[in-house]
C-alpha cells in the first residue's frame, strides 16, 4: 500500500474505511436469545395464574424474568465491552436506543399497573421501536420484520380481552421478533467474528 | 491556477487508511486496523508510529487477559489534518 494516490483514490480509500468504521460490532444476539426466552416464559406462567387472585402473585413472574434479564444483560454487556475491538458511535447508538426504550417501558408499567390496566398491549407496541431500529442500523431484515410483528401484535392486543389471545399473540411476536432474528444473528455474527 | 499542497504525511494510502477508519469511531484497536486494512502487522506498526509522531493519533497501551492490547485513537489535530486533507483533495477534484 506504500504509493503515491490520485486525489480520486484518495477520497474512494477515504469513503471505503469510513464506511466500514460506520458498521455496527455489537453482538446482540445474546440479548434478543435471552429476553426472549425470558418473556415468553414470564407470559406463559402469566397465562398458567390467570385465575390467581389479583396481586403481586399475578405481575411474579415479570418480576423475575426481568431481574434475572437484567443481571445476565448486566454481566453479558459488561464482559463485552472490554472485549470489542472497535468503540463505534453506532453501538453507542444501539446501547442508547434500549436504554431509553427501558426507562419507558417502567413509565408505562408504572402508569398501568397502579392502575389495574393492562400494561401488555402498549409494551408490546413500545418494543417493537428499538426492534425495528436496531435492524435498520445493522441493516438486519429480520430484525426490521421482528419490529413490524411487534407493532402488528400491539395493535391486536389493544382490542381484545381474549387471556389466550394474548398470549399466544404475545409469545408468538417475541418468538418471531426475537428468537428467530437472535438465532439468525447468532449464525451470522459467529461467521463474520467468532468469539 | 495553485493547489493546496498536499499534507505528505497523510497523503500515503495505509497511513490514509489508518486516519480515515479512526475518523469514524472512537477508538480500535490495533488488530481491528490489521484486519481492516489487510495491511501486515509490521507495515502498520511502522505507520502508527508516524501518525503517533505527528500527534495525529494517539496510542494506549495496555493488557488484557495477560496479553499487550494496543488502542488507537484520532487527536484533535489529526481530525483538522484530516478536514484538511479532505477540502484540499476536493480541490483538486473541482478544478
Amino acid at each position: 500500500m506504500e504509493r503515491d494516490m490520485t486525489p480520486d483514490e484518495s477520497l474512494r480509500l477515504i469513503e471505503s474505511m469510513i464506511g466500514q468504521a460506520k458498521k455496527s460490532f455489537s453482538r446482540m444476539s445474546f440479548y434478543f436469545l435471552l429476553w426472549g426466552v425470558l418473556l415468553i416464559g414470564a407470559m406463559i406462567a402469566t397465562y398458567i395464574m390467570r385465575d390467581a387472585p389479583p396481586g403481586p402473585v399475578q405481575g411474579a413472574a415479570w418480576g423475575v424474568a426481568g431481574l434475572i434479564g437484567g443481571i445476565l444483560s448486566s454481566i453479558h454487556g459488561a464482559r463485552q465491552g472490554k472485549r470489542e475491538p472497535v468503540n463505534n458511535p453506532m453501538d453507542r447508538v444501539i446501547g442508547w436506543l434500549w436504554g431509553a426504550f427501558v426507562i419507558t417501558l417502567l413509565i408505562t408499567i408504572a402508569c398501568t399497573v397502579p392502575h389495574h390496566r393492562d400494561p401488555g398491549p402498549m409494551i408490546t407496541l413500545l418494543t417493537g421501536l428499538p426492534t425495528f431500529m436496531t435492524g435498520q442500523i445493522l441493516r438486519f431484515r429480520p430484525l426490521i420484520i421482528g419490529g413490524m410483528l411487534f407493532w402488528f401484535a400491539g395493535i391486536i392486543m389493544h382490542f381484545t380481552d381474549d387471556v389466550l389471545l394474548l398470549t399466544v399473540l404475545y409469545c408468538s411476536a417475541m418468538f418471531f421478533g426475537y428468537i428467530v432474528p437472535g438465532l439468525m444473528l447468532k449464525r451470522q455474527e459467529n461467521v463474520l467474528r467468532p468469539a | 491556477m495553485s493547489f493546496a499542497p498536499l499534507d505528505p504525511l497523510l497523503h500515503n494510502q495505509l497511513r490514509l487508511a489508518v486516519v480515515s477508519l479512526l475518523v469514524g469511531v472512537d477508538s480500535a484497536e490495533f488488530t481491528f486496523i490489521v484486519e481492516s486494512t489487510g495491511a501486515t502487522r509490521g507495515n502498520i506498526s511502522v505507520q502508527i508510529t508516524k501518525l503517533k509522531e505527528a500527534g495525529y493519533i494517539s496510542v494506549t497501551k495496555s493488557f488484557r487477559d495477560n496479553y499487550p492490547l494496543t488502542t488507537c485513537k484520532l487527536t484533535a489535530k489529526g481530525l483538522r489534518a484530516f478536514e484538511k486533507y479532505v477540502e484540499a483533495i476536493r480541490g483538486y477534484l473541482d478544478k
